[in-house]
């Protein structure tokens, strides 16, 4: 079974801790005086974070597990606080005296600490990467993030869905439009109402161009890290294309408030213009970019997560196809008829990262065709009914997990799993066999999200 | 490769929106003359996120892309705040950011400026105060400029940059 996700929240007399299987939920009550539990993480590593915040968000301890470090609470962070709890209601906190975080290091003759960030050198998001070196050879490295934690959770606390959703689209700006479908759905499934098809569609027209903007970027940054500049030109000028029609459909360059349940028409001839164009454009590159031998030296072999470890790990998104998991929320029959196929290598390399991108944006392309609709619907929702809602979206990074508990038609419980909190675990399984100037390549080939996972 | 560069030969320069264009012309002509005039031709801006939810810095990242194209103007995104006479601030401002934040701003050598960026360092994006965030960023910095916009798109950061450079 997959692990998706593990979280907690506050009953009246216990904590319940939920555990988020791809088949199954399971259910754990914990008393609140002695809040102890067992870890999961001995059959599903990545169930480390997920535990390790629990442990920051609620104070439930996890009697067995091998790491039990803060994770969001940083240094300076007072140790007895846990803010999930509801009888937290601080709104700003005092920093107190720092106490060292202990890095996982391997030592020896020879082996030294190469520590980087939270402030990177490039304009990217602040996270840490402390790795243990032999010479260039990478020998471990420990991602430890969780700077950018903004408290979205305890913010949207007490407040109604629509109050939500100018926050939700903004917790990872470039899969916003992902967020957004996935508080649609929790919202539909409130309202107990089926969505129609027109309004369905539109809104899978946004997430494949939010998808095809993401991989168009990264296209262009995966080669300009192995130096090749001019393919960044080249896919920064196409990204910026499809950002200016993200605007034009939607209203905003990233399309934040996008999705709704208002009816407006695309115009579909310039659309369709610009699709032969992009359809185009991709080809040449494509061709140009499979031509160049030297930039495939880099990429070949270079951050390799075996199909073992991918699986062991619960990875998903990119990260997962490249190493050949079939994984993929958009396997439904809604997909499968506008002509979704699921991209699929097998060596789980930057090459096979920067090829599943490839094939993606080619068949968001043939999908984008098929979403585009003249006819529309009318719909308005009804009255939200309280209940535990769970929705799933793929976005451009991966499986996205949105919960939320209504109770007396406000949000008792806010839960987000970001593709990347999962993914991030896996990253250090990639750098085995390389050196540390591989580092940036290997991990731009991933693209997670740092506000997604620190929320 | 040839592909590619016959391609460029035919094609040349290729001009989509022509009002964007004009206007674009007219904001990177000052932006040029002025960091000319008041930093000697190189202005060194050093980005730092201290919370932001990456739109505001996918939109800077678009600044280097071939229609804005910002370092030819001399203004470069620089990899350390000693090499900065900037700090163009986005985000936030969280607990866990405020310390870095901080260090990084006493690291850019004097005479230094703050511009921050989009409505998250003003609390003026859809976020409300959580014990997780510190912003407004003016509690720990004297801010020169301010960038309004959520996010601003490249255009209107140009502008802004513009502003500030009228501005000292
Ligand atoms: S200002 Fe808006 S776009 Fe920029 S980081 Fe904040 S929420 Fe994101």
């Amino acid at each position: 079974m997959r692990l998706i996700a593990r979280y907690a929240k506050e009953l009246k007399n216990d904590f319940e801790v939920i555990t988020i299987y791809d088949k199954i939920i399971q259910r754990e009550k914990v008393p609140k005086d002695t809040p102890s539990m067992q870890t999961l993480a001995k059959i599903h590593p990545c169930a480390v974070w997920f535990e390790r915040k629990i442990y920051d968000d609620f104070g439930i301890n996890f009697s067995d597990a091998y790491d039990k470090r803060p994770l969001v609470h940083q240094e300076r962070f007072a140790k007895n606080i846990h803010p999930m709890q509801k009888s937290f209601t601080n709104k700003s906190i005092q920093e107190v005296d720092y106490l060292p975080y202990k890095y996982e290091e391997i030592s020896g003759d020879g082996v030294f600490q190469v520590a980087v960030g939270p402030i990177h050198a490039g304009i990217i998001e602040p996270g840490h990467f402390q790795f243990s070196q032999a010479g260039e050879e990478m020998l471990h490295l420990e991602v430890r993030h969780f700077y950018k934690h903004r408290g979205i959770e305890k913010m949207l606390e007490g407040k109604s869905l629509f109050d939500v959703k100018a926050i939700i689209e903004r917790i990872s700006g470039i899969e916003s439009i992902a967020y957004q479908i996935c508080l649609r759905d929790i919202m539909l499934q409130a309202s107990k109402q089926e969505l129609p098809k027109t309004l369905k569609k539109r809104h899978a027209l946004f997430l494949e161009l939010e998808r095809t903007i993401h991989h168009l970027n990264n296209l262009g940054f995966i080669p300009n890290d192995a130096g090749f500049g001019a393919a960044m030109s080249f896919a920064s000028k196409l990204s910026e294309d499809a950002r200016r029609k993200l605007k034009e459909i939607s209203g905003h360059r990233f399309g934040f408030g996008a999705v709704d349940f208002s009816i407006e028409s695309i115009d579909k001839t310039s659309f369709l213009e610009w699709l032969d164009t992009l359809q185009k454009d991709i080809d040449f590159f494509e061709d140009w970019i499979m031509d160049i031998p030297s930039l495939w030296d880099r990429f070949d072999t270079t951050g390799k997560l075996t199909l073992k470890k991918a699986i062991k790990y619960d990875t998903i998104g990119v990260v997962a196809r490249a190493s050949g998991v079939s994984v993929d929320r958009r396997i439904d029959k809604f997909y499968l008829e506008h002509g979704f196929e699921i991209a699929n290598e097998k060596s789980g390399d930057v090459a096979a990262r920067f090829k599943i991108r490839l094939h993606e944006v080619k068949n968001s392309i043939l999908m984008m065709r098929n979403f585009l609709d003249e006819n529309s619907d009318d719909f308005t929702l009804n009255i939200f009914h309280d209940g535990e809602f769970f929705s799933f979206c793929e976005s451009s990074i991966g499986e996205l997990l949105v919960t939320i508990e209504l109770k007396d038609g406000v949000i008792e419980r806010f839960f987000v799993r970001d593709p990347s909190f999962i993914n991030w675990q896996a990253l250090h399984l990639m750098m085995r066999s390389d050196i540390i100037a591989d580092f940036p390549l290997i991990n731009k080939s991933c693209d997670l999200s740092y506000a997604g996972s620190d929320l | 490769m040839i592909r590619f560069w016959s391609r460029r030969l035919y094609e040349s320069n290729i001009t989509e929106d022509t009002d964007l264009e004009k206007r674009l012309y007219v904001i990177k002509k000052n932006i040029k003359d002025k960091v000319k005039k008041k930093f000697a031709g190189s202005l060194a801006i050093r980005m730092v996120d201290s919370g932001s939810c990456n739109a505001c810095e996918a939109e800077c990242n678009a600044l280097s892309n071939s229609y804005y194209d910002l370092e030819r103007l001399g203004v470069y995104f620089v990899a350390s705040p000693r090499h900065a006479d900037v700090m163009l601030l986005s985000g936030v401002m969280t607990f866990n950011m405020t310390p870095y934040v901080k260090n990084a701003y006493e690291q850019i050598p004097a005479p230094k400026w703050v511009v921050s960026l989009g409505d998250c360092p003003v609390m003026q994006a859809p976020f409300e105060l959580t014990h997780a965030i510190n912003a407004p960023v003016d509690k720990y910095f004297e801010v020169t400029h301010h960038i309004a916009g959520c996010p601003p798109t490249p255009l209107e950061i140009m502008e802004g940059l513009l502003e500030f450079l009228q501005k000292i």
